[in-house]
């Protein structure tokens, strides 16, 4: 190993954000709640299966020891896990795959309005935002152009940095190959609502996330997902809902079932400059001090221990292994990165229900070209080749891929940028998924405070998610209802 | 007693200053520390790895060592631990602020309210007014394109929310609202920066671009001004609770009692914001001395990475520290957003803790590179006990508990220790395991 560990979530955000000041803040991961075991990942689990025929080929608990992991999955839960258990119930579950959702939530705030632009109100838009709005037809040298959408988005357009082709995303597919003819029949694969949130909004980075979070416009100890995963999912699997960063997303924070964070399959050593691994295995030497008792109060130093030892955990674990195989297709990002992982995830028969990401800085308060421009470039590819990779593994019909944001952003410019709003940009991704313009436009004639009328409600797509696509009892999670989600059904 | 002050209140003990302290009181010796001028840097300058030296100005990585340099060498660490204190505050980020001289001008301005050996009487409103008035705010938080006709409310936010009053109370209930963020937000506009000649750049007041109008901000109407709107919010009285917590947890884990906050409040408010006094307050509370037998608080990054050069005698002479605080989640001059690093347990993570080691690692790889034998020197007759001892005292004779003590004893006992790379191996192996084990992460 080299001296640097691999950390592959910690880098990116550099090079392909400009972060924004105000709220690149994670908190929306849970870091209060303190990972309970650490669960090995079977490499034979994560070969996956690419012809699409599930079975749990030789993934007993004997191979699975004989083998070890290629990869580790922080636990949550409220009790101790007995990993080998846990192991067997990701099998048996996955001997029935069900579907599966990804939610990729874009941190920050996304300016919905410069992402699918209202051309049916071209001229107020235009007024409302000098500098900023993007121009009609094909860019130019200075100005990012936009699109028709075609079918139901008749009276919109794509920002021409998140469509195929160049001069525009440079590749080919985007946005547009995902939407297809926006008619929500066969290939229009991809369900745009331009102003959901809820009402009424509050501007707050971090109130709004706990809300869009919890599935309810309070604070809640719970997410929706977890609370999903607390009624129907299962009560020893942790690889049921997997975040894909250092630590779990509210969204599946639960009461009682197991949930887990995986950031990276790649092994590592506790390794001492000059001493042959044959004289001393010095991996294996940290063991005893991570085993030293703290006292009671003493959280710190316990953790250290604790942290220590885990970490010897994974490097016993990972260390005569290679990595797993990765699709390409991707662009090159952390985002991708994390698609990546989450096919591999999805598809290894692990009893996934639910995969979280929280990418992206797009609190663009200043600079929102430069900032929000190459990110969208980058999400729009990035969800295209996720779904060809998902389709390549036969798995795409059973995951469902939704991408949101804390709120909107205020209709007109601080000049360079946008401030806190509301009413923003939903999208659903998948085969699955009635396609096309699935919510109202609220028009910018009437506003609310200078930010659009809220017209979908998001508990109504989560309700739906819930009710259509996961199975459940949508009320039984969702606080406050019933939300009808209008228009009809999601799936189909 | 010596050892916890210098880890909590600076970046660990040299054998210099554990004599100097030694025998004091508490007391005697936190005013002994916050008495101290800040003094020359001792030691020999920074330079890159080919002997050049460090242009900060013209490369981050640079910048960022010019900083470590500083708290590696200074002649009073409390004054660079508060600078630092306050960089994670009033977070500001070179990522977004450019030219890099708007972020050490900005740090040279926590430091004069660091440093109460020449400023006894540096207070906190004033420094909340030079920050949000000083151009590294004004272009992190974009207040420089604030203005009356585009009113941006993203430092009236953070001042309310980040750097005076929390979002909050004690009791739950929110401290303000949405509409007090917007005016506020309107008293904030009308600052530009005026950067033409960087060393030099300075925000100014520009009153044709200020919402001259009426606000009402908590309750308060006036046509407020930037420094009228931080007094009206500084007035509000969660702000001493909000700030001494969040001083007292730099130093102490443990929740301070509702008694000892309000005696640290008083001490705050009466003195007109005063920091020396409340810094003073904090470093003498006898939660300072919790668990002295057993540190209890995780070593921020930077403490732990700047400790580990001062307990080797090691200036900087290459970018190591720049790697390696980067791998640890803690890179100077580049907090991940507005509300700085958030600290305590959430440091440690498998990829940190190995992170963690190798910093360790590193340093003695590099100090053994100084030697003519590049490597720890062989002690042919030596005894297993000698060798630990000996490991020990050269990497500053950190703390180590009962049970890691004899677990790497057993260690030096049953290592191999035949031929001379056997015992070299040793050695190297309880140096790193003392410098960068579980036991040294915490203070």
């Amino acid at each position: 190993m080299s001296d640097s560990p691999d950390l592959p979530m910690m880098d990116p955000g550099a090079a392909e954000a400009i972060r924004c000041a105000d709220c690149a803040r994670s908190d929306s991961l849970v870091r209060d709640l303190d990972p309970v075991d650490v669960m090995p990942i079977s490499p034979e689990a994560l070969q996956g299966f690419p012809d699409g025929v599930p079975r749990a080929r030789g993934m007993d608990r004997r191979s699975f020891l004989r083998t070890g992991a290629i990869g580790m999955a922080s636990v949550y839960a409220a009790t101790q896990i007995d990993w080998t258990r846990a192991f067997e119930a990701a099998v048996a579950e996955g001997a029935d795959p069900a579907n599966q959702v990804v939610m990729i939530f874009l941190n920050g705030g996304n300016d919905g309005l410069n992402t699918v632009v209202p051309n049916g109100e071209y001229a107020a838009y235009l007024a409302a935002r000098p500098g900023l709005a993007r121009i009609q037809g094909p860019s130019t040298a200075t100005q990012v152009g936009s699109t028709i959408m075609p079918g139901t988005g008749d009276q919109h357009a794509w920002a021409n940095v998140g469509i195929s082709g160049v001069g525009n995303n440079g590749d080919t597919r985007g946005f547009d190959t995902l939407w297809g003819d926006g008619s929500g029949g066969a290939g229009s694969d991809l369900a745009v609502w331009p102003a959901a949130d809820y009402t009424p909004a509050n501007r707050s980075h971090f109130d709004s996330r706990d809300y869009w979070f919890a599935g309810a416009l309070q604070k809640m100890s719970t997410g929706w997902l977890g609370r999903w995963l607390d009624k129907y999912g299962s009560a020893d699997n942790p690889l049921q809902a997997i975040s894909l960063d250092s630590s779990i997303s509210k969204q599946i924070r639960t009461a009682k079932a197991p949930v887990s964070a995986v950031q990276s399959l790649n092994g590592v050593e506790f390794r001492v400059d000059g001493v042959a691994t044959n004289l001393v295995n010095t991996t294996e030497q940290m063991a005893p001090l991570s085993l030293v008792g703290a006292g009671a109060d003493n959280i710190e130093l316990a953790k250290a221990r604790e942290v220590y030892g885990r970490t010897v955990q994974v490097s016993r674990s990972l260390r005569s292994l290679a990595g797993a195989p990765a699709a390409g297709g991707y662009p090159a990002s952390n985002l991708s990165q994390r698609l990546q992982l989450a096919a591999t995830l999805l598809s290894a028969n692990l009893g996934t229900k639910a995969i979280t990401i929280d990418w992206g800085s797009f609190d663009t308060h200043g600079n929102q070209l430069q900032s929000q421009d190459p990110q969208l470039t980058t999400l729009s590819r990035a969800l295209a080749a996720f779904k060809a990779d998902l389709t390549a593994r036969g798995i795409e019909g059973r995951v469902l891929t939704l991408v949101f944001s804390e709120f909107g952003r205020r209709v007109e410019t601080n000049e360079g940028g946008t401030d806190h709003g509301a009413g923003g940009l939903m999208m659903a991704m998948g085969s699955a998924v009635r396609g096309g313009m699935r919510g109202d436009f609220p028009g910018l004639t009437v506003l609310d405070r200078g930010d659009l009328r809220v017209t979908t409600d998001f508990r109504s797509v989560y309700s739906s998610i819930v009710g259509e696509w996961l199975g459940g009892e949508p009320g039984a999670v969702i606080p406050g209802g019933p939300f009808p989600l209008a228009g009809g059904a999601l799936i189909g | 007693m010596v050892d916890r002050l210098t880890w909590r209140a600076g970046f660990g003990p040299s054998e210099a200053s554990r004599a100097a302290l030694k025998g004091l009181s508490l007391h005697k010796a936190v005013d002994r520390l916050i008495a101290a001028p800040q003094g020359p840097l001792s030691g020999p300058e920074p330079v890159h790895n080919d002997g050049t030296p460090l242009k900060p100005l013209e490369s981050d990585t640079d910048l960022v060592l010019a900083w470590c340099d500083r708290m590696v060498r200074t002649g009073n660490p409390l004054v660079e631990r508060l600078t630092f204190f306050w960089h994670r505050h009033f977070a500001t980020s070179r990522q977004d602020v450019s030219p890099p001289q708007l972020m050490t001008n900005q740090n040279d301005l926590m430091r004069r309210y660091s440093d109460y050996a020449a400023n006894p009487t540096a207070n906190f409103r004033q420094l909340v007014y030079e920050v949000g008035e000083g151009p590294a705010m004004l272009r992190f938080l974009t207040g420089e394109n604030s203005t009356k006709r585009a009113i941006n409310e993203n430092y009236g936010r953070e001042l309310m929310e980040l750097f005076c009053l929390g979002v909050t109370n004690a009791a739950g209930q929110p401290n303000y609202t949405e509409t007090d963020v917007r005016e506020a937000a309107r008293a904030t506009s009308g600052w530009q920066i005026d950067d033409e000649n960087p060393d030099a750049a300075v925000g100014y007041f520009n009153r044709s671009r200020w919402d001259d109008g009426q606000k009402t901000v908590l309750g308060k109407t006036g046509a407020f001004s930037h420094r009228e709107v931080v007094d009206v919010v500084l007035s509000h009285p969660s702000h001493a609770p909000f700030l001494v917590t969040k001083l007292w947890h730099e130093f102490i884990p443990t929740a301070p009692s509702p008694a000892t906050l309000r005696d640290l409040t008083r001490v705050y408010t009466r003195s007109g914001f005063r920091l020396k006094p409340l810094v003073r307050r904090i470093l003498t509370h006898p939660a300072m001395l919790d668990s002295i037998k057993e540190p209890n608080m995780i070593k921020p990054p930077i403490v732990q990475a700047v400790g580990a050069m001062r307990a080797l005698g090691m200036g900087i002479t290459d970018d190591t520290l720049f790697q390696v605080l980067g791998a640890m989640g803690q890179t100077p001059y580049f907090p991940p957003t507005v509300a700085g690093w958030e600290g305590g347990t959430a440091w440690l993570n498998t990829n940190t803790a190995l992170a963690r080691f190798s910093l360790a690692n590193r340093l003695l790889a590099k100090q053994y590179a100084t030697l003519p034998t590049k490597a720890p020197e062989d002690v042919p007759g030596e005894t297993p006990v000698q060798a630990f001892q000996r490991a020990h005292a050269a990497v500053g004779r950190p703390w180590l508990a009962k049970g890691t003590i004899s677990s790497l004893r057993y260690y030096s006992a049953n290592a191999k220790a035949v031929s001379a790379n056997d015992r070299i191996a040793r050695q190297r192996v309880l140096r790193a395991f003392m410098l960068g084990g579980p036991d040294a992460q915490v203070m």
